[in-house]
């Protein structure tokens, strides 16, 4: 049993606080580094906020959006099981990068004029709805795993259908689904690089950018990767820390 | 109020019939228990017994004829089916303790969210509970860590914790080993002289012997003999009951 699976809650705790200084003091050691890194230091903190600000709003937004979309993929109301059908094959069948050039473009035209979406929020909503689509059909999976006799329990204990999901199915579904759901969200940090084609400056477009004008592009870019797997280790040791935490209490 | 000669229903069954296809899981069934009664449900496997339990609490619904439970209907009306619910509890034969909360979790819930009791109120409960089928000690633990005897002492303290009027118990100890059965039906056997009304399916001869007053003994989907422990065990009407009895004597 390693330190994740013992102390799970502290592991989460020192994963999220690790980010935060990460994100907070990044700058200070990227500026000591010689040029073109140094004195592009503030640039690639920002990008490296603007990266995690899209993957945690587009990951809440997407879980929601997953555990809705899974339930009504099971609903007994045919209208709404192919709405849910829809979405799911409709995002899954075309490619990301479509998905935030449609959001960007075609929003503004159907919105009325007084609302005004920044390209960050555009690129947040077409990222949660990718997301949300991948995990749909993991959180169905997780709640076709909860055993039918839970369910019978709860209802004959005289939980109302809704505090039986809520209090039961879910939680119980999310520790099958949770791997799953982790796997996308370490998808979704690398997939926000695809924001900088709606001008989003995020990390990717900060180092494009960087190297540009430097025309130094390997320092550039082994800064950026570095930055990308310090995010996706950070996040995976999050997600892994959640799974352990939900995985008391059963079999292994 | 009925006098104590003619004790008040509890729970009245009138002609139900309970259809799967065309197939007739229950043909006709009629029955009425009084409070306090403990009865045991014998008889073959697939003649029906759970299906009766099932369709007391409405994990089934009946098809024809009528059920009422302390006065209420049990129909399409959700009120009448919450109100039945809170009256009566389920033990099931393979526990269904709800695997990712702590025992103590396990029997506060139902309290807490459907009879809105305050936290500590429902705890304290549930612990004077757990110390009633001897677990105290084992109330910061999940279910998995528990033998099978002792999930379903939890199991029944769970169901206690609603003060159910009525308790249906299906197969308790037909999932345990041999040396943990004795366990659960000493907390049954106790419970039986509480004044709870107790439907009991079981193959536990000893038990229907020694703690029921009556024992109904169902054969495809009707109840074939409807008496006392005394006379079914001596003398059963018919020879269905009689062959089955000779079965399970040659069982053990
Ligand atoms: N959900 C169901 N769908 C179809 N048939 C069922 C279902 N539940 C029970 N049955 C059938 O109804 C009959 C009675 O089942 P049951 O009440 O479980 O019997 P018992 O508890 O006496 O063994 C069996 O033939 C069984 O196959
Ligand atoms: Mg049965």
């Amino acid at each position: 049993m390693n330190w994740t699976k013992r102390y799970p809650g502290w592991t989460m705790f020192g994963a999220m606080v690790g980010l935060l200084i990460f994100l907070w003091g990044l700058a200070i050691p990227l500026s000591a580094a010689p040029a073109p890194i140094g004195p592009a230091a503030m640039q690639f903190a920002e990008g490296a906020r603007i990266t995690v600000w899209l993957t945690l709003i587009a990951g809440s937004v997407g879980v929601v959006l997953g555990v809705l979309a899974g339930m009504g993929k099971l609903s007994k109301f045919l209208p709404l099981r192919w709405v849910c059908d829809f979405y799911v094959w409709l995002i899954r069948g075309t490619p990301l990068l479509l998905q935030i050039l449609f959001v960007w473009l075609v929003i503004p035209t159907v919105m009325p004029a007084s609302v005004n979406l920044s390209d960050f929020a555009c690129a947040a909503i077409a990222l949660s709805l990718n997301i949300g689509a991948y995990n749909t059909e993991c959180v169905r999976a997780g709640i076709l795993a909860v055993p039918h006799g839970q369910i019978e329990a709860a209802r004959a204990l005289g939980l109302s259908p809704f505090q039986t999901f809520m209090d039961v199915i879910l939680p119980q579904s999310m520790r099958v689904a949770l791997p799953a759901l982790a796997n996308n969200l370490a998808s979704l940090v690398k997939d926000s690089s695809l924001a900088y084609a709606i001008s989003v400056v995020e990390l990717t477009m900060v180092g494009y950018r960087v190297q540009a004008e430097s025309y130094q592009p390997i320092p550039v870019f082994l800064t950026i990767a570095t930055i990308y797997l310090i995010l996706t280790t950070a996040f995976t040791t999050l997600t892994s820390a959640l799974e352990a935490k939900l995985e008391v209490g059963q079999k292994r | 109020m009925n006098t104590s000669t003619t004790p008040t229903p509890i729970i009245v069954a009138r002609n139900v019939d309970k259809r799967f296809g065309s197939f007739y899981a229950l043909r006709n069934v009629s029955a009425s228990f009084t409070e306090g009664q403990v009865t045991a449900i014998i008889g073959p496997s697939g003649s029906g017994k759970s299906t009766f339990l099932r369709t007391l609490n409405r994990l089934e619904k009946h098809d024809g004829g009528e059920i009422v439970i302390d006065g209420i209907e049990l129909n399409d009306n959700l009120k009448h089916l919450d109100a039945v619910r809170r009256e009566v509890g389920m033990v099931f034969q393979s526990f269904n303790l709800f695997s990712h909360l702590t025992i103590l979790r396990n029997i506060t819930l139902a309290p807490m969210r459907v009879r809105k009791m305050p936290k500590a109120e429902a705890e304290a409960k549930a612990m004077g509970l757990l110390e009633r089928v001897g677990l105290k000690n084992q109330a910061y633990k999940y279910p998995v860590q528990l033998s099978g005897g002792q999930q379903q002492r939890v199991a029944i303290a769970r169901a206690l914790a609603m003060d159910p009027k009525v308790l249906l118990f299906d197969e308790p100890t037909s999932a345990l080993d041999p040396e943990m059965v004795n366990e659960v039906l000493t907390v049954m056997r106790e419970l039986a002289h509480t004044g709870i009304t107790m439907l009991v399916v079981t193959h536990e001869m000893g038990f229907a012997r020694e703690v029921a007053d009556r024992v109904i003994f169902f054969d495809e989907g009707a109840i074939l003999e409807d008496t006392t422990p005394q006379a079914f065990f001596t003398n059963p009407d018919h020879e269905r009951a009689q062959a089955f009895l000779a079965q399970v004597r040659h069982g053990f």
